[in-house]
């Protein structure tokens, strides 16, 4: 039987962590052992994230959490690969321990550990039962049990696994909103029932994880927002963050290589319908969406043409006048289309503008300014739809999309090429 | 049903004679200060932003010496509402819009309303409110006819907080607008993309399923098999018609349009907007000379209640 103190494990959030940093030593005494870990976690296997359950392996485990986060939160920005490196790290530990704690039998703890974060309910239990209201269709058991061994392509399962994959919490839907903001589990995935989500284990945990990945985000995100107002940052944290920040993938080869589409002068006979109708000029109804939720990040992402997860345009393009001489004027020329005229009435959309694409608040941006704000992703094709239908009106090629960029992309790459052979 | 346009002499009898400050619903009276106005005055659209009233005196007074065209309140809550800051929550809002429903059985083009249209919106409404309630767990909603339509105004707390992309999963949730991962299970999100296929379909006509297939034959076909296909749609057994001649292509682009125009049925700008203005409750829609009111009982309404007396004693 574990104590509680090791909660802090399982959630770097939690009130035993907490006590913890409460207690810990100033950053300068920290031991040197905790510094090498906070760089070394970064990259641990599975295994080696699995922690003793002793006091001194305990405090060391969260201490050095802490200091990977405030050291991150001193070398980079909120949205930065560091940021998204430390998270997805998170992530990772968090799944493999409270499995690992699962299959050892310390099935109280871990769900102690998610009700931290969310109301959980056993089906089979009397509050289960009065909570959903109603019987579970066995057939829909069998369902969600098989739908979760094809999602993670388990082929033959024996005893011990199975009950991993059978549906035995409730965990209220609101709960995840954490999760669902950052587009990490979609609302139509889950089996709801009364406002509850009825999951497996191994959603549960897997549910857990991602909520602390959220949460160590919204952490460095709330460090970086002091240190900013602070000053300079203590040497220690930039030393700390400097290491980690260089092993921190820049971009790998591969995913350059299966980038989605070749930087380069934008090519309009390429663009979607909804890009054409947007840049033709929308109603005010539309307007704003088409100009800067929109044309912004469609623009940017074409001409730039990052590789997914992509935080700054600054790395992909080497002269602002890509910006400034290529795409913003495409953009501006379309508020000004716009019926009312976008700019008339609301001028500070033209600073939103740069703050999409990830300058700040600006309108004359410079490549230094680039993650100063998030550079905003291209909509998929289901939020334009429902955001703005006055301007979706696939064609053909829609067909095959979910997303105006991959249309872009994938048109440009199929006739792009026809179009250079016919030419020369 | 004959809609026109309010004229200024109309609007100032309806606000010195017929409103009543009583009938602003107890969800915004409750939470009056904490909401920012918004007037179209002329009918030129609603530039008269930012009002703050901190007693129902103050709108009162408002409402009969400015007697506007429309009338709006924010569904967000504010610390400081007259400069839009301070956002607190806001409520969760779905817009059924009689107009602009993208299947109609009526015949009437879309942008115009008839008493059909409005059955049909008020047919969507119910079934949005009965998923929120059965799949989502949420209370404390209530329906207000717009006067062209239906709005759904959620005021649950655990709802309130949520941001756009969780709004915004909702209106896919709730109008069926994705083909969900199993399409068999007895309940959950499977059930309601069936039912909201299956009653979209229904009313399809045979060139907008040629528009959706791309093939005339095929188009014959489903059209000539549609009972079978609404049965099979229903049961989440696709097999049952893919042997009559219906390809799996086929029956893909027939799910993916039937989503499509799921998601239509409510405008999912307003529900994702967490700081819009949405018409009040008890005022005049001046372009349609209605009356904005809570619903207390849907069932049972008819836009008939919702006519002002100057269009009744005008008839």
């Amino acid at each position: 039987m574990l104590s509680k103190e090791y909660l802090a494990v399982l959630n770097p959030f939690s009130d035993e962590a907490r006590k913890i940093v409460e207690a810990s030593p100033a950053l300068e005494s920290l031991p040197a052992e905790i510094k090498e870990l906070a760089v070394r976690r970064m990259k641990w296997s599975d295994k080696e994230a699995l922690v003793q359950p002793d006091s001194q392996s305990v405090q060391a485990e969260v201490l050095s959490f802490y200091l990977m986060c405030q050291a991150i939160a001193a070398v980079s920005y909120p949205n930065s690969r560091e940021v998204r490196f430390a998270s997805d790290a998170t992530r990772k530990t968090i799944r493999y321990r409270i499995y690992d704690m699962f299959r050892r039998g310390e099935e109280e703890l871990c769900l102690e550990a998610v009700r931290r974060f969310v109301n959980v309910v056993e089906l089979g239990s009397e509050e289960g039962k009065r909570l959903i209201g109603r019987e579970i269709p066995r057939d829909d058991v069998y369902r969600i049990r098989d739908m979760g061994l094809q999602k993670d392509g388990v082929g033959t399962v024996d005893d011990r696994l199975l009950p991993q994959y059978l549906p035995k919490y409730a965990v209220r839907w609101v709960g995840l909103a954490p999760i669902m903001r950052q587009r990490r589990l979609e609302l139509t995935d889950l089996y709801l029932l009364n406002g509850w989500a009825v999951i497996t284990p191994r959603d549960l945990w897997h549910l857990h994880a991602e909520m602390l990945g959220v949460e160590t985000e919204d952490y460095i995100q709330s460090v970086y927002e002091r240190l900013a107002d602070a000053g300079t940052p203590s040497p220690l944290l930039v030393d700390i963050g400097s290491k980690i920040s260089s092993f921190v993938p820049k971009l790998p080869e591969f995913r350059e290589r299966i980038g989605r589409g070749v930087a380069g002068r934008l090519r309009p006979e390429f663009f979607p319908p909804c890009v054409n109708i947007s840049l033709s000029g929308v109603g005010s109804g539309a307007r704003n969406y088409a100009v800067v939720m929109l044309l912004t990040p469609f623009l940017s992402h074409a001409r730039a043409a990052p590789p997914p997860g992509a935080m700054r345009i600054a790395d992909y393009i080497t002269d602002v006048s890509a910006v400034t001489d290529e795409i913003a004027p495409l953009i501006f020329d379309a508020a000004e289309r716009c019926n009312p005229s976008l700019f008339k009435d609301q001028p500070q959309e033209k600073a939103n503008v740069f703050y999409h694409m990830g300058f700040g608040m600006t309108t004359e941006p410079r490549l230094g300014d680039s993650g100063r704000s998030k550079w905003y992703g291209v909509p998929n094709c289901t939020k334009v739809q429902m955001s703005a239908p006055s301007i979706c009106k696939p064609d053909d090629f829609c067909r095959f999309i979910k997303s105006p960029l991959t249309y872009y992309f994938r048109k440009k790459a199929e006739r792009g090429g026809a179009v250079q052979e016919a030419g020369k | 049903m004959m809609m026109r346009q309010a004229t200024p002499e109309e609007r100032k009898k309806f606000y010195a004679e017929e409103w009543n400050k009583r009938d602003v619903p107890d969800f915004i009276l409750h939470t009056l200060s904490l909401r920012e106005f918004g007037f179209d005055l002329d009918g030129t659209g609603p530039s008269h932003r930012y009002f703050q009233f901190t007693t129902l005196e103050q709108l009162e007074d408002f409402m009969r010496h400015r007697a506007p065209y429309s009338a709006f309140a924010s569904v967000a809550l504010y610390e400081r509402p007259s400069m839009r800051e301070g956002w607190q929550k806001a409520e969760l809002v779905f817009d059924i819009d009689a107009k602009d429903l993208p299947v109609k059985t009526c015949g009437c083009p879309k942008g115009q309303v008839c008493e059909k249209c409005l059955q049909e919106a008020k047919k969507v409404a119910m079934e949005f409110a009965e998923t929120l309630r059965s799949d989502l767990g949420i209370r404390k909603i209530n329906f207000v006819y717009s006067g062209r339509g239906f709005h759904i105004r959620v005021n649950d707390e655990a709802v309130m907080g949520l941001e756009q992309n969780e709004r915004g999963q909702l209106v896919n949730y709730i109008t069926g607008a994705v083909i969900p991962s199993d399409l068999t299970m007895a309940l959950g999100y499977s059930k309601i993309f069936r039912e909201r296929a299956a009653r979209t379909l229904e009313n399809l006509d045979e060139g907008a399923i040629l528009n959706a297939v791309k093939a005339k034959q095929v188009a014959a076909r489903l059209v000539a098999e549609k009972n079978n296909v609404l049965a099979a749609i229903r049961s989440g057994r696709m097999e049952q018609i893919s042997g009559k001649g219906i390809g799996q292509t086929s029956i893909s682009r027939l799910m993916e349009t039937l989503a499509r125009l799921n998601s239509e049925f409510t405008d999912g700008k307003v529900t994702i907007d967490t700081k819009r203005i949405l018409r009040l409750p008890s005022s005049l829609h001046s372009g349609a000379s209605m009356r904005c009111m809570v619903v207390k009982d849907m069932e049972k309404f008819s836009p008939d209640e919702a006519v002002p007396k100057f269009v009744r004693e005008g008839r």
